[in-house]
C-alpha cells in the first residue's frame, strides 16, 4: 500500500498532512474557549502600560526572563502565588518566555518599586552586584510610542472584545482622553524617578521609554 | 551540600547519566557493526541516482522497543494516568503541607540563634537586592539598615520626620526637637517605652521623660501609637517593629519599601527576618 | 533511461542557496558566539549600543541560524537533491528556472530584512516567529514559491517513485506551512485603529491558548527545520557518498510515518507545570517517550548502511562529518526525551541544560550534516575537486570539541542552577538568592562561549575550503560517482 502512494505523490502529500494535522486539532482545540476566561479581578492592560509591555517586547525581556511561576514550592517562596490561567486572559502575545538567564518576572510588581526599577535599569550592576543583565540606558532616551499602544489596545477591545471601558475595567475612551490618561499616570511614576533627564522630559510632554517601562513592571502581580 | 536528598535531582543526574551511557552503548554496537560485519541483503528493483535499497527486515530490537512503547502510552493515557487522578496543585498543596508541618514542629518556638540564621538567610534572598548584601542601602538606594533601629536613628527621625507608611496620621513632621532634646527623648523612649528596656545614656533618661509629651501626642503616652495611628514604639529596636514594616511597606524620603504581605514570608520568617535587621545596628 | 543521455542537471539556483547558507550560517554563528561570551562578560552588551544588547541580538542568532543558514541549506540541497532523485533537469523547465530564482531572490531580500528589522527591535517576541505581519507575507510567498518548485519538479519527474529524502522535502514543506501559518495569526493595529505604527500587530490568541498555538509551533519547528529535512539530507548524501545501498526499506518506511505522526503529539513538552491542561501535558511527555524509536530508526538505518564500512570513517572525512551527525541525532532525540519526563523537566525547563540539548542538535546533527551535504555538492556543482582533505580532518576536530564544550558545560551549568534555585537551607528557606545562582555559571559560561567559537573557527575553515574548492582546485573530467575526490 505504502508502495502505492509513494508513486502518487498527491495522495502522499495528503497523507502526510492528515497525519501532521491530526495531532494540532485533538491537542489544541478542546481547551481553547476554557483557557481564555479571565480570573476574576484581571483587568486589561492600561495604554501606558502597554506601551511598556511593547517596550518589553522591542528589547526582548522575554530572552531572559520568564513570567510563569510554576506550582513548587521553591517557586512560591521566591516569586510568589503559583500562576494560573486565567491571569493571562488580556495577554497577547503570552510572555511565559523560556529561559530563566534572570528571574521570573510574573509577580515582579509586588517586591519591586519605580526607584529600584529606574537604579536597575540604568545600571544593573549598581544594585546587584556581579548582575549579568545589560543596562537599558537607551530608554532613558527613547520615547515610549503611546500611539501605538492605543491603537493595540482599542484593535483587542473591537476585535476580541476585551473589556475595555466596561464598569470596574480600565476607560480607553478616545485616542485624546487615552493619551490624557497615559500622561496621568505617567505623572505618578516619573515623580517617583531621580533621573533629571527623563524629568524634563516629561515637562516637555515626551514620555520617555522607562517610564512606560516601569508601568508596566509595576503592574505585574 | 545536600541536592543529593531531592529526589528530583537525582533523577535529573540519573537522566544525564543515562542519555550519555545509552548513546555510546547503541552507538557502540552499531561502531562495531561498522568494524566487522558485512552489510548484505537483498536489493529491491528501485535506484535513485545510484542509491540502492536492500530489502532487510527490521532490527529487532528496535521494532520490539518501538511497540513496547506504544503500548505503554496507550496503557498509560487510557489507565495509568486516569487511575492516578494526578493534578499539579493538588501535588503542590501536599508539598506545602508537610513542609509547613515539619517546619511548624522544627520552629515554633525558635531560640535566637535560629531566628538569626534563619532570618540571615531570607534577608540575602528577599531584602538584600534592595539593603545591599550587608544592609547598607548601596549608598542611599534604600535604607541603610546599619543605622536603623537604634538610638542614633530615632535621633535622625526626630530631626528629619517620617512618611510613607500611610498611617491614618500621616507625616510625622522634620525637626520636632532639637538634636540635644532629641537625644535625650531617644534615651528614654529606649528604656523606658521600646521593648529594649536599655539605653546608652541612662543620664538622660529624666530629661527625656519631660520631652515625651510632644511624642505622645502621636504615639501616645505609652508610645503604643494610639490604636494604629501611628508606629507602635513599644516594639521599636525589636523585631515586631521590622515585621509591621514588611506588613505596611513603606514610600518614604529615599523611596520605595514594597509590602512583603503576598504570603511568601511566613510570621516565624519575617520574624527571624526582623532580628537579623536588628541586629545590623547594634 | 540509463546514462545513455545522462542528464545536465541545472545547479544555478542550489549554488546561489550554496553562498546564502556560507553567509548566514557566518551571520547566525556569529552572533551566537557574541551572546555566549555576553552572558560570561556583561561589558560586551555596550558594544554597539542599543542594538548590540544581549537580548537585541538573541532572536537575531535564533532567526539567523534557523531561517538563515539553515532554511538556506534545505533549499541548496533540494534543488540539488530533487533534480537528481527525480531525474529530471531545473533546465528542462523554463518555468521551474524561473519559480526557482524568484525563490531565491524574495527569500535573500526578505531575510535580510528581517535581519534589519529584528536589530531595531521590530518583532512580535514568539520565540522562532519574531517576525511582524508584513514579513510574515513574504515568507508565505517564498514559502509558495518553494512548493511550486518541489511539486513541478515531481510533476515532470522520470522516477516514478518517490525517494526517502522526497518524502521527508514534501513533509517540510507541508508541516511548515500549516505551523507557521496558524502561529502568526495576526491582526494588525493599524488599519482596525488608524493610529501608531503601520506594521505594529497583536497576536489572535491570548494567553494559555496563545502558549500552546505557540509551543505546538515552535516543538514542531524544530521536527520541520532541525530534523525532517536533515533527515532528508542524510538519505541521499550518506548513501551516494558512501555508495552502500540503504540498510532497510521497512525500516525507512516505519521510521518516516511513526515520526511523522508522533511528533506533532509531543509539544506538550515545552508546557509543563504550566497552566495548560494537564492532559496536554502529559500527553506531551508520553509521545515524547514514544518519540526516540522513529527517530533512532532513522539514525540506526543510516549507521547500519555503513555495515563493514569501517574503513571509510577512517579514509573519508564526509562519511565521518555524517556519522557523527546521526550520532549526536540519537544523543539529543535521547535526551530530549528524559527532558520531557515532568520530573525531570520540573528540574531542567528554565536552565541552560535546554540550550545545552539544542546545541547537541543544532552543532552536532544540523551543522554537522549541512556542512557534509554542501562538501558533498561542491565537486559535482563546480567541477572541481574538494580544495583540502587535511583542512577537513582539522575542521573536523576543532567542531568535535567545540560541541563537546559546549554541551559538558551546559549541563553542569543547567544541572547547578536547577538545583541551586530549588535548595533550601536547613531552616527551609530557599538556600540562594538569584545572583548566587548566577554568578556560579559565569566560568561554565565562557567555556560554552570558547566552544562556540572553537565550532565558528571550523565554520571558517569550511568556508575557506568552499571557497578554494569553488575557485582554485583541481578541475575533475567526470562527475565521482560516489566518494568525492579531494585533493590531500
Ligand atoms: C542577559 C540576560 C538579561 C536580559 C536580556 C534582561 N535581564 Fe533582567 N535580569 C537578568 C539577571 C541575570 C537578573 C538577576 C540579577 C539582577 O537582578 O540584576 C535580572 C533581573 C531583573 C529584574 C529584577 C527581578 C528581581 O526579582 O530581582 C528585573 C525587574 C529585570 N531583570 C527586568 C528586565 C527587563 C525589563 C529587561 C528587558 C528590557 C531585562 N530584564 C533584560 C538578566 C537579563
Ligand atoms: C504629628 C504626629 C507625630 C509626632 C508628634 C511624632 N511622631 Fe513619630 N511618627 C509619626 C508617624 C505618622 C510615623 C510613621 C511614619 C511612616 O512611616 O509613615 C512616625 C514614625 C516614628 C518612628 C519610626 C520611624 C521609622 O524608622 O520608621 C519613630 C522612631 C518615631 N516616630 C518616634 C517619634 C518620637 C521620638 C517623637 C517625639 C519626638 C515622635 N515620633 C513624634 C507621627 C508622629
Ligand atoms: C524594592 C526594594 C526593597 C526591598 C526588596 C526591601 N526593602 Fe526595605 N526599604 C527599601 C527602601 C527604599 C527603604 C527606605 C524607605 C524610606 O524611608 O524612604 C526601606 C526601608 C526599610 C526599613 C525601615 C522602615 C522604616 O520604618 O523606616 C526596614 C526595617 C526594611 N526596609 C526592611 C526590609 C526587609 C526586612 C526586607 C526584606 C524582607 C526589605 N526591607 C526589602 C527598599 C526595599
Ligand atoms: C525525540 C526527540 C526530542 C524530544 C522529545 C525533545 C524534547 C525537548 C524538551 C523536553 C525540551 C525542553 C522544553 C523545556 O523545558 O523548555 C526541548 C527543547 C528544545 N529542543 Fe528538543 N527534543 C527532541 C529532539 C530535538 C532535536 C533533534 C533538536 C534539534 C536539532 C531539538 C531542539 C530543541 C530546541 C531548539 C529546544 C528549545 C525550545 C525552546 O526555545 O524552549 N530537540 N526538547
Ligand atoms: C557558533 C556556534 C553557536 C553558539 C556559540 C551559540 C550560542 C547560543 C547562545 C549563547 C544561545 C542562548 C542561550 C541562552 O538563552 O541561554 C543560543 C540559543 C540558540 N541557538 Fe545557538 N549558538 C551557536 C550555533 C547555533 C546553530 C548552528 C544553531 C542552529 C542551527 C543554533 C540554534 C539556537 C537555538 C534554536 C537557540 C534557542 C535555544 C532556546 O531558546 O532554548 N545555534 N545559541
Ligand atoms: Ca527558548
Ligand atoms: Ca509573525
Ligand atoms: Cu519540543
Amino acid at each position: 500500500m505504502f508502495h502505492w502512494l509513494e508513486r502518487n505523490p498527491f495522495f502522499f502529500a495528503v497523507g502526510v498532512f492528515l497525519v501532521v494535522a491530526y495531532a494540532g486539532v485533538v491537542t489544541i482545540l478542546p481547551d481553547f474557549m476554557e483557557s481564555a476566561r479571565p480570573v476574576v479581578g484581571t483587568k486589561p492592560y492600561s495604554v501606558l502600560e502597554l506601551a511598556g509591555r511593547q517596550i518589553y517586547i522591542k528589547d526582548s525581556c522575554n530572552a531572559c526572563h520568564s513570567q510563569l511561576v510554576r506550582p513548587f514550592k521553591s517557586e512560591t517562596d521566591r516569586y510568589g502565588m503559583y500562576s494560573l490561567s486565567g491571569e493571562y486572559a488580556y495577554d497577547r502575545p503570552f510572555l511565559w518566555g523560556s529561559k530563566r538567564t534572570g528571574p521570573d518576572l510574573m509577580r515582579v510588581g509586588n517586591y519591586r518599586t519605580t526607584d529600584w526599577h529606574e537604579y536597575h535599569m540604568l545600571n544593573p550592576k549598581s544594585v546587584v552586584p556581579g548582575s549579568i543583565m545589560p543596562a537599558y540606558k537607551h530608554m532613558f532616551k527613547n520615547n515610549a510610542d503611546i500611539d501605538t499602544a492605543y491603537a493595540e489596545a482599542y484593535t483587542v477591545k473591537t476585535v476580541f472584545n476585551v473589556p475595555y471601558d466596561k464598569p470596574d475595567m480600565p476607560k480607553l475612551g478616545t485616542f485624546d482622553e487615552a493619551k490624557k490618561d497615559a500622561f496621568e499616570a505617567a505623572a505618578v511614576i516619573v515623580a517617583d524617578m531621580k533621573s533629571t533627564e527623563v524629568k524634563e522630559a516629561f515637562k516637555r510632554g515626551e514620555i520617555k521609554e522607562i517610564v512606560a517601562l516601569v508601568a508596566y513592571l509595576n503592574s505585574l502581580k | 551540600m545536600n541536592w543529593l536528598n531531592d529526589n528530583v535531582n537525582v533523577l535529573a543526574l540519573m537522566g544525564a547519566a543515562a542519555i550519555l551511557i545509552l548513546t555510546i552503548f547503541v552507538v557502540g554496537k552499531y561502531m562495531r557493526q561498522m568494524q566487522n560485519d558485512k552489510s548484505s541483503g537483498e536489493l529491491t528493483k528501485d535506484n535513485w541516482d545510484g542509491i540502492g535499497e536492500y530489502k532487510n527486515p527490521l532490527p529487532i530490537g528496535w521494532a520490539l522497543s518501538f511497540l513496547g512503547t506504544i503500548i505503554w502510552g496507550l496503557w498509560y493515557f487510557l489507565v495509568g494516568y486516569p487511575l492516578n487522578s494526578y493534578s499539579q496543585i493538588g501535588e503542590y498543596n501536599e508539598e506545602v503541607k508537610s513542609y509547613n508541618t515539619h517546619f511548624e514542629s522544627k520552629f515554633s518556638n525558635p531560640d535566637k540563634t535560629t531566628l538569626m540564621g534563619m532570618g540571615e538567610g531570607v534577608f540575602l534572598v528577599q531584602c538584600a537586592p534592595c539593603h545591599g548584601v550587608t544592609g547598607d542601602g548601596m549608598n542611599g538606594k534604600a535604607l541603610n539598615l546599619s543605622k536603623w533601629g537604634n538610638e542614633d536613628a530615632v535621633v535622625a527621625t526626630i530631626l528629619n520626620g517620617a512618611k510613607g507608611s500611610d498611617y491614618p496620621l500621616g507625616e510625622m513632621p522634620a525637626g520636632l526637637l532639637d538634636a540635644e532634646s532629641a537625644k535625650a527623648v531617644a534615651a528614654f523612649m529606649f528604656k523606658e517605652i521600646s521593648e529594649v528596656k536599655n539605653t546608652k545614656h541612662p543620664e538622660l533618661i529624666e530629661s527625656g521623660r519631660a520631652l515625651w509629651a510632644t511624642c505622645a501626642a502621636c504615639h501616645g503616652d505609652d508610645g503604643k501609637g494610639m490604636a494604629g495611628s501611628s508606629p507602635d514604639l513599644s516594639t521599636y529596636g525589636a523585631s515586631k517593629f521590622v515585621v509591621n514594616v514588611l506588613g505596611m511597606g513603606k514610600k518614604g524620603m529615599i523611596g520605595n519599601m514594597p509590602k512583603f504581605n503576598d504570603g511568601r514570608l511566613t510570621n516565624v520568617q519575617k520574624l527571624a527576618v526582623g532580628t537579623y535587621v536588628n541586629s545590623l545596628s547594634k | 533511461m540509463q546514462e545513455k543521455n545522462a542528464l545536465n542537471y541545472d545547479y544555478s539556483v542550489a549554488k546561489c542557496f550554496t553562498y546564502a547558507t556560507i553567509l548566514f550560517g557566518i551571520i547566525g554563528m556569529l552572533i551566537g558566539v557574541v551572546i555566549a561570551y555576553q552572558m560570561a562578560f556583561p561589558q560586551l552588551n555596550y558594544l554597539a549600543g542599543e542594538y548590540g544588547t544581549y537580548s537585541r541580538l538573541r532572536p537575531l542568532h535564533t532567526s539567523g541560524v534557523i531561517f538563515g543558514f539553515l532554511l538556506s541549506g534545505i533549499f541548496a540541497t533540494w534543488y540539488y537533491v530533487g533534480q537528481r532523485v527525480l531525474k529530471v533537469s531545473m533546465a528542462e523547465s523554463k518555468f521551474l528556472m524561473v519559480v526557482g530564482k524568484l525563490h531565491f531572490w524574495i527569500y535573500m531580500i526578505t531575510i535580510l530584512t528581517a535581519v534589519v528589522t529584528l536589530f531595531m527591535g521590530i518583532s512580535t517576541s514568539k520565540e522562532y516567529a519574531e517576525l511582524e505581519w508584513p514579513l510574515d507575507i513574504a515568507v508565505v510567498v517564498l514559502w509558495v514559491l518553494w512548493g511550486i518548485s518541489i511539486f513541478g519538479l515531481v510533476g515532470i519527474r522520470r522516477e516514478k517513485t518517490l525517494y526517502i529524502s522526497m518524502w521527508y522535502y514534501i513533509a517540510t514543506f507541508l508541516g511548515v506551512a500549516m505551523l507557521y501559518l496558524f502561529n502568526n495569526m495576526e491582526v494588525p493595529t493599524y488599519f482596525v485603529s488608524g493610529y501608531g505604527k503601520w506594521y505594529h500587530s497583536v497576536s489572535m490568541y491570548a494567553g494559555t491558548n496563545d502558549a500552546m498555538v505557540q509551543w505546538w509551533y515552535g516543538h514542531n519547528a524544530v521536527a520541520f527545520v532541525f530534523t525532517v529535512p536533515i533527515i532528508a539530507m542524510i538519505y541521499y548524501f550518506l548513501p551516494k557518498e558512501s555508495g552502500q545501498p540503504v540498510f532497510s526499506y521497512k525500516l525507512s518506511l516505519l521510521s518516516f510515518w511513526g515520526l511523522m505522526f508522533v511528533y506533532l503529539w509531543a509539544g506538550g513538552h515545552h508546557l509543563l507545570f504550566s497552566t495548560v491542561p494537564d492532559w496536554v501535558q502529559t500527553m506531551g511527555s508520553i509521545f515524547s517517550v514514544i518519540l526516540i524509536l522513529p527517530s533512532w530508526g532513522s539514525a540506526i538505518n543510516m549507521l547500519l548502511t555503513m555495515k563493514g564500512q569501517w574503513g571509510q570513517l577512517k579514509e573519508n572525512p564526509l562519511v565521518k562529518f555524517m556519522v557523527l551527525a546521526s550520532t549526536f541525532y540519537m544523543l539529543s532525540t535521547l535526551e530530549g526525551p528524559i527532558q520531557a519526563i515532568k520530573s525531570v523537566n520540573a528540574l531542567a525547563h528554565f536552565t541552560d541544560w535546554i540550550p545545552g540539548h539544542v546545541h547537541d542538535g543544532t552543532l552536532g546533527w544540523v551543522g554537522f550534516m549541512t556542512m557534509a551535504a554542501l562538501f558533498h555538492m561542491a565537486p559535482r556543482m563546480y567541477k572541481r575537486e574538494l580544495y583540502s582533505k587535511k583542512l577537513m580532518e582539522s575542521q573536523f576536530w576543532v567542531q568535535t570539541t567545540g560541541i563537546v564544550m559546549y554541551f559538558s558545560s551546559m549541563w553542569i551549568a543547567g544541572i547547578t542552577q536547577g538545583m541551586m534555585w530549588r535548595a533550601t537551607d536547613q531552616y527551609g528557606n530557599l538556600a540562594y538568592s538569584f545572583i548566587d545562582t548566577v554568578t556560579v555559571l559565569i566560568p561554565y559560561y565562557a567555556l560554552r562561549a570558547t566552544g562556540g567559537l572553537l565550532y565558528l573557527v571550523g565554520f571558517f575553515m569550511f568556508t575557506y575550503n568552499m571557497y578554494k574548492t569553488m575557485t582554485a582546485s583541481k578541475a575533475i573530467a567526470s562527475e565521482p560517482q560516489n566518494a568525492s575526490p579531494m585533493a590531500a
